[in-house]
């Protein structure tokens, strides 16, 4: 499938940076201890809005072995660093530590360092504060939430509402009609690795390991916070422990830590406890969403309305993307999409994994199924009956889509054909309820600027610079794939530096376009390296000799890649740590991935738990740049599915604000025993009209629709719609009940 | 201000600790409120059991004493006098040679971002060496102390069951 055929072997395709991971032999930023590490905690707020009247830190100071309590108290010399989404570096605009506010329940209010883990954790737990408390809101219920319309708020194109003919019109004339809203509770993204970071100084140079997407946020992000040249900041983060959209930005806590590296003259380590990080950074926002479907007495959807409200902070907008996606499924002629912010007293939410495509399929998808049911329709054959191969939002065709493909390949491998329509009507051996959902997904492609740096040696060894972060999701993989099938070298000839600011830009990595930004550039050095070499500009290189034959003892070559429609000033705002939201803008066509997924439940008839013994899924996302990593991306993706839709929850009392189960015990996510069978299968066809290499993205598509397949299953099984995530025992018990 | 005697803050009380870490003698004065997890990984730079939760809910810590597993966040530094810790840096050979589970989980794919990896692995052995691993299901359920975010149970499951059919 390669653009560029080969007469070489094969390469090996399974990780490249495994056996680092099996031996204990990565490193991610907290597994540092230099000489002379000093230790940091965090003590954090206790109510849900207010100030702190009174702050005593004089006990936790006293504790044998405390270095120094950092708190309001001190005038910290911190310029906020600005919100990811508005222009600025950080996870929020807020940055704690600076004045007595408390915004939201869990915010910190006291930087502790000790000589010791034991004797920080100590102290931070005796940092006594007394606050004068204010209302606060913490539900989209709660009163005192404060709704803004999007586009009156934030008067940016990609932002607007969506109007494609009249959906109301064509809505009300319709034979056919869905109004059901859904609902979308606030989730956590929790990494396995803690956020956290190892910082020092070296000389006038300060020196940040965290594990993140996004290193060259947090290197301009702690210039603007100090007031440096971004040139005296360096950002080391060669492994990341799972990022989900987490880790996309700077957190609050690491300009602290270099104000306390800097004091003490010592480098200093925060992790952040799994119980604060629920409230130290993003999440994703509850959301809730009203769907209006019409259809004609033959099952062809004429309209539909999606109207979408998520929570945000007080201090920041985080944007909603939902429509973008639900106006895309299906080829819908008339389309309405309404989105409103709605603001109370939490820390700013922002990324998770599909962050806005995840919710919007629940919705939208669980729909399309009560549409589907209403015209008495097989699910599948409805959902094909209103395929499109063309956008009906610009009008233009899709550069490829092969939506129809994977609902088709995905239900012969699933046994579709032997289902029965009507619900609760198929049991297993054991009396379960056996339930059979099916929905479908897309994620819009996305290329940023990217940047690639290439040093061939006279040993035959290919060094790559290059902008991308690895966050498990197996960049390193894909660029050995690629580099190695085109010069015919082994994938362990090629050596990968990736999320270190010291070698080249790190834009975000996220929403996708990793694999496609980075393979770009990396492709194009690849075409100017072959240049310095003098060799064709295909066909397997004896690296080693080519090198030498130049008489030097070693070639390099650079590339710097743009998405269609962006400019230099992108690629500048790329280079100042600047999330590219600019493009790209693609001529005649636009782009996404696409997949289906197909779900069987079991629901036991006594205590009606759910189960999910099998998931069949089929994805389009282009080339498959690295099959082996890219089926664990998927099968991640239907992992995360499972868990969103019968698991993952953050608790709110309306009392108290804040998130109650901040745990892994009391918010659980998905064990080896939840996940049964994954069969995973990919379309695998180039996208050659979006990008050279073929690829569009993987990572989030994974997930997009799991949900609704879930819940589309449960209804199958039981005949009871769901129409709130997550689906518990506890709503199915009082489903069947009823 | 070296943090060494009681006080009246309440604070350390500190005892000696010998023990062995992968097959290393260690002599040590802990103080009795840290965790073999946290001694391991701050004081004597063994790395591989990675801290996900220090409540015994994730796993990514678990190590073996004297040949069992334990999550090493819920295990007092102090009690493990007199034992054999083994961590993941442990498992393969003295030239390097990967443990049939090692090679297993790479082959597998069992792994993405790789934070829970050292923890799945010493489950993993555990989970081979108690008879656990006789089908999948059982492997699912044995497993299952030990999470993975990026969701790469079923490799998981696949490179210990890959395993104990070897062993057969």
């Amino acid at each position: 499938m390669s653009p560029e055929p080969q007469d070489t072997q094969p390469v090996d395709t399974r990780r490249v940076d495994a056996r680092e991971k099996v031996t204990g032999a990565a490193l991610y930023a907290t597994d540092l201890h230099p000489d002379q590490l000093a230790h940091a905690t965090l003590a954090t707020a206790t109510i849900g809005r207010g100030r702190i009247a009174e702050l005593d830190v004089s006990a936790a100071a006293a504790v044998p072995g405390v270095l120094l309590v950092l708190s309001h108290l001190d005038h910290l010399d911190l310029q906020s660093p600005g919100f990811v989404m508005g222009g600025g570096y950080g996870v929020q605009s807020l940055q704690p530590l600076l004045d007595d506010r408390i915004a939201y329940r869990g915010q910190a209010i006291a930087l502790v360092v000790a000589e010791t883990l034991t004797a920080a954790t100590e102290a931070a737990n005796l940092v006594r504060a007394r606050y004068e408390t204010e209302p606060f809101a913490a539900t989209l219920d709660s009163p005192g939430v404060e709704r803004l319309s999007q586009p009156a708020t934030i008067p940016l194109p990609f932002l607007a509402d969506l109007d494609v003919g009249d959906a109301e019109s064509a809505y009300a004339t319709a034979a056919l009609h869905v109004d059901a809203t859904y609902d979308q509770p606030a989730q956590h993204q929790n990494p396995m690795e803690l956020i956290g970071a190892t910082v020092s100084w070296r000389g006038d140079t300060l020196v940040v390991h965290e594990g993140t997407q996004n290193a060259g946020a947090i290197r301009h992000g702690l210039a603007q916070q100090l007031g440096i040249d971004a040139a005296n900041v360096e950002v080391i983060s060669p492994y990341t422990g799972g990022g989900f959209g987490q880790k996309n930005s700077l957190q609050i806590h690491i300009g602290p830590l270099a104000l306390a590296a800097r004091r003490l003259g010592r480098p200093v380590k925060l992790v952040v406890s799994r119980a604060q990080l629920f409230h130290h950074t993003s999440f994703r926002p509850a959301s809730r969403h009203r769907i209006r479907l019409g259809a004609d007495e033959h099952g062809r959807m004429v309209a539909a309305i999606h109207e979408v409200e998520h929570q945000t902070s007080r201090h920041d907008l985080f944007p909603l993307m939902y429509t973008e996606i639900t106006s895309r499924l299906y080829g819908i002629r008339d389309f309405r999409g309404r989105q409103t912010f709605a603001r109370m007293d939490t820390q700013s939410p922002g990324f998770m994994r599909a962050p806005f495509e995840h919710p919007a399929a629940f919705a939208f998808e669980s729909a399309v199924d009560e549409l589907a049911y209403a015209a008495h329709r097989d699910p599948l054959e409805f959902r094909l009956a209103n395929d499109t191969t063309v956008d009906p939002v610009s009008g233009e065709p899709f550069s490829s889509r092969h939506l129809a493909q994977c609902l088709r390949r995905g239900a012969k491998r699933f046994g579709w054909s032997a289902r029965q329509q009507r619900p609760a009507s198929m049991r297993a051996e054991d009396g379960s309820l056996v339930g059979w959902g099916v929905a479908v997904g897309a994620y819009p492609a996305s290329i940023v600027p990217s940047a690639a740096h290439l040093v061939a040696g006279a040993d035959g060894r290919i060094r790559v610079e290059v902008d991308g972060h690895e966050m498990g999701q197996g960049i390193r993989s894909t660029i050995a794939i690629l580099v190695a099938e085109n010069l015919g070298i082994g994938v362990h000839d090629v050596d990968i530096v990736v999320g270190d600011t010291r070698v080249a830009t790190q834009h975000l990595t996220a929403g996708s376009w990793g694999t496609a930004s980075t393979l770009g550039a990396v492709h194009a050095a690849l075409r100017a390296l072959r240049e310095q070499l003098g060799m064709d500009t295909r066909g397997p290189v004896d690296v080693a000799s080519a090198v030498r034959a130049t008489g030097r003892d070693q070639v390099e070559a650079r590339a710097e890649t743009l998405g269609p429609g962006q400019t230099e000033q992108d690629a500048e705002h790329a280079r100042k740590g600047l999330p590219t939201l600019s493009g790209p803008e693609f001529p005649g066509y636009s782009t996404f991935s696409w997949i289906a997924h197909f779900v069987e439940v079991r629901v036991e008839p006594t205590t009606c738990r759910i189960r999910v013994p099998r998931v069949v899924s089929v994805a389009d996302c282009g080339r498959v740049a690295s099959p082996v990593t890219a089926a664990s991306q998927v099968r991640g993706g239907i992992v995360w599915g499972i868990g969103a839709s019968l698991r993952e929850a953050g608790a709110v009392d309306p009392r108290y604000g804040g998130f109650l189960n901040n745990s892994l015990e009391e918010y659980p996510v998905p064990v080896n025993a939840d996940i049964g069978t994954l069969d995973v299968d990919f379309i695998g066809e180039p996208d050659l009209r979006f990008h050279p290499v073929g690829v569009k993205g993987l990572g989030e598509v994974s997930m997009v629709g799991v949900a609704a397949a879930v819940a589309n299953a449960v209804f199958h099984a039981t005949g009871v719609r769901h129409r709130r995530l997550p689906i518990r025992i506890e709503d199915v018990l009082a489903g069947t009940t009823a | 201000m070296a943090a060494t005697a009681s006080t009246a803050a309440g604070s350390a009380h500190e005892l000696d600790l010998a023990c062995t870490v992968n097959g290393e003698p260690v002599r040590l004065r802990v103080d009795t409120r840290e965790s073999l997890l946290d001694v391991l990984r701050e004081r004597l730079g063994v790395t591989g059991p990675k801290k996900g939760c220090d409540h015994g809910q994730c796993g990514a810590c678990t190590v073996h004493l004297d040949g069992r597993r334990v999550v090493s966040c819920l295990t007092p530094a102090v009690q493990v006098t007199g034992a054999d810790v083994t961590t993941v840096e442990g498992v393969a050979g003295p030239d390097g040679e990967l443990h049939p589970l090692q090679q297993a989980f790479i082959d597998h794919d069992a792994l993405q971002c790789g934070y829970c990896t050292p923890g799945q692995i010493m489950s993993g052995l555990a989970c081979l060496a108690e008879g656990h691993a006789g089908d999948d299901d059982e492997v699912r359920e044995y497993m299952s102390g030990n999470l993975c975010r990026c969701g790469a149970y079923a490799g998981i499951v696949a490179a210990v069951r890959a395993v104990a059919e070897q062993g057969r």
